[in-house]
């Protein structure tokens, strides 16, 4: 048996050559671009889910740093507000301590004054008493009984004296 | 027992002419055609196109299933084998063609496995056939990314040497044409001379053990000569397209 070439040699380059235009056209066409599209579509994902990680990153920050502020600016309250509760008790104490001050002089005033007025008294019944003590002393004989019951008299009637 | 000659009168179930030929005459010219090659090609071509519209019909870009992935791998893999040979934009052109190669060499390689079919690649005229047209791709990539000096690597590394670059570059084709058809014919042939040898009640009783082993390892070879061929021509032409320093 020979090696017989023959026109189907030719047939079949003619035919590959139909079938490879063929699938250029209707298969590997759709194909690459899918693939392609695939390529792009997976690059475009991972491109903005890394921006997405960044923008949640600066987010995150961002919300860091206000929690941060305001947790400050809540101490500051809290101390502004204990600070001034501290004076309007120490000023509350105070104006206490001078009402009272002021109400104990008033009182030690007061003490003072009724007992001048007293003492005045004392000293207008002591005078009236000697008086009478003098008129008794004249009116009757004196003794050493009657001196201590003049003495003793004088003294229970000084004692009822007010002062 | 039976000849092969019996055997493959017996198998002859869609009634090829026995040693026929299509002849054709165009003026003085006299064509003739194998009619089997000839129509067992248009079978795979039509299977070939079955499956490319199959698989590119509803082609989801995040869902692939079906053939779409089958094609999908395999046009990945071809595309990176010529991009790790040569440069991807030198390679686009000849992208697709390696791809038709792989699936229609594969496709006639295991049409032949169907019983009473054969495949168009266990004919020398299909395979030289293709073998040409990488033939003349080497050349049409190499004059197209080198101009004319492409014909200088004939005298490289020396004069002397052009004698031995041009039995070279004939040997390709050759090479490639008579690897893929002494497969994919010895397959065949051994399909048949089985049956012929371990034919009727042996068949039966143990001898389709080695007819299925046979199948079996054809289907490899099939895959494997269909795979050579296109590594082949990508290196091939990418040696014809490479920059040297």
């Amino acid at each position: 048996m020979g090696l017989e070439f023959n026109a189907t040699l030719l047939a079949q380059i003619f035919d590959f050559i139909i079938l490879l235009i063929f699938l250029r056209l209707v298969v590997y066409k759709p194909l690459m671009k899918l693939l392609s599209d695939r390529t792009e579509h997976i690059e475009k994902n991972i491109a903005v889910a890394e921006q997405e990680r960044q923008e949640a990153e600066q987010l995150k920050a961002g919300y860091e740093a206000e929690m941060r502020q305001s947790r400050e600016k809540a101490n500051e309250i809290i101390q502004k507000a204990t600070k001034a509760g501290e004076d309007q008790a120490a000023e509350i104490i105070e104006s206490a301590k001078n009402e009272a001050s002021r109400m104990r002089e008033t009182a030690l005033a007061d003490i003072e004054r009724e007992k001048q007025k007293a003492m005045a008294e004392l000293r207008d019944q002591v005078a009236s008493l000697s008086v009478l003590v003098a008129g008794k002393i004249i009116n009757q004989k004196i003794n050493d009984d009657i001196q201590h019951g003049m003495v003793r008299e004088f003294i229970e009637e000084a004692g009822e004296l007010p002062c | 027992m039976l000849s092969l000659h019996e055997v493959e009168q017996q198998l002859n179930v869609w009634g090829w002419p026995p040693n026929g030929s299509w002849e054709l005459v165009v003026g003085n010219t006299h064509l003739a055609f194998n009619p089997k090659t000839l129509i067992m090609t248009w079978v795979v071509m039509v299977l070939v196109v079955l499956f490319g519209v199959a698989a590119t019909r509803n082609m989801s870009m995040r869902k692939p299933k079906g053939a779409q992935n089958i094609l999908e791998a395999v046009f990945e893999f071809i595309r990176g084998q010529v991009n790790d040979n040569m440069d991807p934009k030198k390679g686009a052109a000849l992208l697709s063609i390696v791809v038709t190669y792989f699936i229609f060499i594969l496709f006639s390689n295991l049409i032949g496995l169907v019983p009473t079919l054969n495949s168009p690649t266990a004919d020398y005229n299909t395979t030289m056939g293709l073998a040409l047209c990488t033939f003349f791709i080497i050349y049409i990539f190499g004059i197209r990314y080198k101009g004319l000096g492409y014909f200088k690597h004939y005298l490289q590394p020396f004069v002397f040497f052009l004698p031995i670059t041009i039995i070279e570059d004939f040997s390709k084709p050759i090479t490639l044409a008579f690897r893929l058809y002494g497969n994919i014919y010895g397959g065949e042939v051994l399909i048949a001379v089985l049956l012929g040898l371990l034919g009727g009640w042996i068949h039966v009783m143990g001898g389709f053990i080695a007819s299925v082993t046979w199948l079996a390892f054809s289907i490899f070879v099939g895959c494997i000569q269909a795979f050579i061929f296109t590594m082949l021509s990508i290196a091939y032409v990418s040696q014809a397209v490479a920059d040297h320093h």
